[in-house]
């Protein structure tokens, strides 16, 4: 459906969301979402595929027809590209009713007239779906922020876009109509089955929301991957601590075949499941999450073989609602341990186990 | 590729641009370069007229008063100013809207109009010397108005008004956490305004006393009335007297002047648009949970009442009831009241009925309105291309500037050289007027356009670009509608400083193009005080309605006033 070839953009100033050659493939009807920390590029990536920038090299084609190609001075400007486009301050025209703004994309069409009968039909149906039918002679600078969020929304689905363009629409609303969103946002697209590329920086949208994941860092891709696959098998350090909460525990390979890998950490050796993706650097670190420590007063239990158990002290216990989260100290390193809920009797000295099918070897830096 | 090259609108502009800014340049360099043969025409390339003005004796004291003329006037605007905006900002002394009533009057009256009232009651005879005769005995005068501190107040006064409008906002967007805190930590209400109040507002009236000392440097009116007669000269006088004392006009040595002066003003400038970027940083610093405090005055609020009485009656009130007594008599006499039997209005129904009154007054409206139109059409386009960063914008934004260098005066004088030697012959007609008020007043609309697209989110274009709209569409169907506000401040704007000033008419009106600042200007030099004061009269309450209309708009959508 969408293929990004290469891509390159650079600003002067460093860090300053520049992307270096970036590549990816959007299957129809997918939802793709492009994740990172602000500066990473994704942002300009979205842009460069909508035609608001101009990138310095590569090659974008939609629905097989190149709408972008340096080396052949191709660019389709964005008002030819038939697109949908959700900005991050919505970009609701205030000077225009729900009605107008909703209905400026069918009235700028070029490959087909649009009677004002047919408008009229078409734009109701879509504000129907939204839930704005109601509100559509209303000034849109007399909307909430949700509102707002549905009439963009509204504005970009009208036309039956090729693509849906997403750039962190759910960043300005408030955390529980956020939530709201997300959920119907996810609804929409599927009832709609137009495919979607999104932007954002925040973790647990892009995990909840997406079919796939493309992490970005530096102005490039870093992993690309269903939710699942990018949480449980993050490819280098940065993916395991942007995507989800981690325990890091660099170290040296001292032994790695298709069954186990063992890390020599500083709390001594610690045994991570296999394989590791082939080729590429050694892993120098072993990773577990929170939620897969498992806790245990000492000397309660039956003593199991000594692999991945450290003894510590916890320093820091923090009721969270839905879980208890702590901090245990082993030696020189502080572990973060969540999901106690019945397994951890309150004790001071506490043996920490990392089940090595829970705990990956990863790499630090794979460049 | 192609897309290298500037858009066609950026192009159409700095042409359009260049055809109105370049020529005054070259015209008065070229001239301050030439002899002048007798017949008016250039002669002999020549360095004759800048040597003349260094081997001038008495260019030492008119460089002296030139600085420190506009120094005393930036010093009075800035205190009479800044009081003014904290009483009314921050504190809940009783009688605040009264200022910002006076000073909504006080931008429609005519400069010349205001210096009168001014010379009227402070002159040897006037009411002022002769209440202090009263006071303290003896026969005065006490109060030499044709003097430098005479010049200093007067022009002081003209701008606080102004330095009150523009150093408001200052006042109004400082958090009041700052001075919460000071409070916490024992600091009373005057160390609290001392240290905190004003030392955060520092880099602000930093910022604006230096504006006001550049605005008094290139100032024409307060010299010519005030300075000349006492033969307190500075640069911009210099120029008049040295065009209007001799036969022909000294264009050469005028022009030489001239540069001169723009060369201290490109300084000057350069100086200020450093310190107001610094004073922009220190503005952005504001506190999250933002909230403006009204300080308690307790005991001090109706003293404090008083004194915002006493601002606009000695700023606006005294001097308008000058005039307004002026143009009720015969001729003109102090206030007394064995003059009031005399009282009539046989000016204002000759100002009313002379039909050069009426052609001096459409004349004017007509200059003011086409003036702005211009400026508003043409700063709107390229206030969008600069604020949009679109390619060649920087070349734009450069040009559009360039006119901020022209002392009012030298730019009239280097527009008459292009009316009289370009080959034209618009020279006197009103449409000479509107070309040289669009050029002079195109710098403040464009900076007026580019704050008003800058609040307007790219985005909002680039949603309309996404949507299928060319950039001309969304130009006319997404930008221009959200700029109408800024569109109508921009307009009166332009509309009252362009009617209010006659430095830059002066030198280029002629008998079928009279305007009234003008006409009022060479009223005071005939001594025709009524008809003069009847004219200001009726003028001022015109101009009331613009002003009155253009402050609400600017409140409203919160645009800058200067």
């Amino acid at each position: 459906m969408l293929q990004v070839e290469n891509l390159t953009k650079l600003y002067a100033a460093e860090d300053s969301g520049g992307i270096r050659g970036i590549g990816f493939d959007v299957a129809a009807g997918e939802f793709y979402t492009l994740l990172g920390p602000s500066g990473c590029g994704k942002s300009t990536t979205l842009r460069s595929v909508a035609g608001l920038e101009e990138p310095s090299s590569g090659r974008v084609t939609l629905d097989n027809r190149v709408i972008f190609d340096f080396d052949k001075s191709v660019f389709v400007p964005a008002n030819q590209r038939r697109l949908g486009m959700v900005f991050q301050s919505y970009a609701v025209w205030p000077h225009m009713n729900v009605f107008d703004n909703t209905a400026f994309p069918l009235r700028m069409a070029r490959d087909r007239r649009w009677s004002k009968a047919d408008i009229q039909k078409r734009v109701m149906r879509t504000l129907e779906t939204m839930g704005l039918a109601a509100l559509a002679e209303r000034s849109a600078a007399q909307l909430s922020g949700g509102q707002q969020q549905r009439l963009a929304l509204a504005r970009a689905l009208v036309g039956e876009p090729r693509l849906l363009l997403l750039d962190e629409p759910l960043s300005n609303l408030d955390a529980l109509l956020r939530e709201q969103m997300r959920s119907e946002l996810r609804r929409l697209q599927k009832e709609v089955g137009v495919t979607a590329v999104y932007v954002t920086h925040d973790q647990s949208e892009a995990l909840a929301l997406s079919d796939r994941i493309a992490i970005m860092h530096n102005g490039a891709i870093v992993q690309i991957g269903a939710p699942r696959q990018i949480y449980d098998q993050p490819r280098n350090a940065f993916v395991a601590t942007f995507v989800g909460r981690s325990n890091l525990l660099p170290g040296k390979l001292v032994s790695r075949d298709e069954q186990a890998i063992q890390i020599a950490t500083v709390l001594g050796p610690v045994l991570c499941k296999g394989p590791t993706p082939t080729g590429g650097p050694a892993p120098g670190a072993a990773l577990i999450r929170p939620e897969h420590v498992i806790l245990k007063a000492i000397g309660a239990g039956p003593g199991e073989a000594a692999i991945n158990r450290f003894r510590g002290r916890v320093v820091q216990l923090a009721f969270l609602g839905e879980s208890t989260e702590c901090v245990v100290q082993i030696g020189d390193v502080s572990i973060v341990v969540r999901g106690l809920a019945g397994q951890y009797s309150g004790a001071d000295d506490v043996e920490a186990f990392f089940p090595p099918e829970r705990t990956s070897a990863i790499v630090i830096d794979d460049k | 590729m192609a897309l290298r090259r500037y858009p066609l609108k950026v192009v159409l502009l700095i042409g359009l641009l260049s055809a109105g800014i370049i020529p005054p340049f070259v015209f008065l360099i070229y001239s301050s370069l030439h002899q002048l043969d007798a017949d008016g025409a250039f002669g002999a390339l020549t360095f004759a007229n800048f040597t003349a003005i260094f081997n001038d004796r008495s260019l030492g004291t008119t460089l002296v008063n030139s600085v420190l003329y506009p120094l005393g006037a930036a010093l009075v605007a800035l205190s009479v100013g800044a009081a003014q905006a904290w009483l009314a900002e921050r504190t809940d002394a009783t009688f605040r809207q009264i200022l910002y009533v006076a000073a909504i009057i006080s931008l429609g009256v005519p400069y010349v109009l205001y210096i009168v009232a001014w010379l009227l009651l402070l002159s040897k005879a006037g009411p002022v010397n002769a209440i202090l005769a009263q006071l303290f005995g003896g026969t005065g005068p006490y109060i030499d108005v044709y003097s430098l501190g005479g010049m200093m107040f007067v022009e002081g006064m003209l701008w606080s008004p102004l330095a009150f409008l523009l150093l408001s906002p200052v006042f109004r967007n400082s958090d009041a956490s700052f001075e919460e805190a000071a409070s916490i930590c024992g600091a009373g209400l005057f160390s609290t305004l001392r240290h905190i109040t004003m030392g955060m507002a520092r880099p602000a009236l930093l910022a604006f006393g230096l504006l006001a000392f550049i605005k008094a440097s290139e100032a024409f009116e307060v010299p010519a009335l005030v300075g000349l007669p006492g033969s307190k000269r500075v640069l911009t006088s210099t120029i008049y007297q040295t065009l209007t004392l001799s036969i022909p006009p000294d264009n050469g040595s005028a022009s030489a002047f001239g540069v001169l002066l723009l060369i201290i003003m490109a300084i000057l400038l350069q100086i200020y648009n450093r310190v107001a970027a610094q004073t922009y940083r220190y503005q952005t610093v504001t506190g999250k949970g933002f909230r403006p405090r009204v300080v308690r005055l307790g005991r001090w609020r109706y003293a404090a009442g008083a004194l915002i009485v006493a601002i606009p009656l000695v700023v606006v009130v005294v001097p308008l009831a000058t005039i307004l007594w002026a143009a009720l008599l015969p001729y003109y006499q102090p206030f007394s009241v064995a003059a009031l039997p005399k009282l009539g209005v046989a000016n204002f129904v000759q100002v009313l009925h002379s039909r050069s009154f009426q052609s001096s007054i459409v004349n004017t409206l007509v200059l003011g309105a086409s003036a702005a139109t211009l400026v508003t059409a043409l700063s709107v386009i390229a206030g969008w291309c600069v604020a949009r960063r679109m390619r060649g914008s920087a070349v734009l934004d450069t040009l559009a500037a360039l006119p901020l260098v022209f002392p009012a005066i030298v730019l009239g004088l280097a527009f008459l050289q292009i009316f009289v030697h370009g080959g034209t012959h618009i020279y006197g007609t009103l449409l000479s007027l509107v070309i040289a008020s669009t050029v002079a007043y195109m710098p403040y609309g464009l900076r007026y356009a580019q704050l008003g697209v800058i609040q307007i989110h790219p985005e909002l274009e680039e949603a309309a670009a996404i949507a299928g709209a060319r950039q001309g569409t969304a130009f006319l169907q997404i930008v221009l509608p959200l700029l109408v506000p800024a569109m109508i401040s921009c307009w009166l704007f332009v509309f009252l400083i362009a009617v209010r000033a006659v430095s830059l008419m002066l030198l280029l009106v002629g008998p079928d193009s009279q305007i009234v600042a003008v006409t009022l200007f060479d009223f005071w030099n005939n001594g025709q005080i009524g008809e003069l004061a009847a004219l200001g009269c009726v003028w001022t309450a015109i101009m009331t309605v613009f002003s009155v209309a253009f402050l609400v708009l600017a409140r409203r959508f919160q645009l800058p006033l200067g």
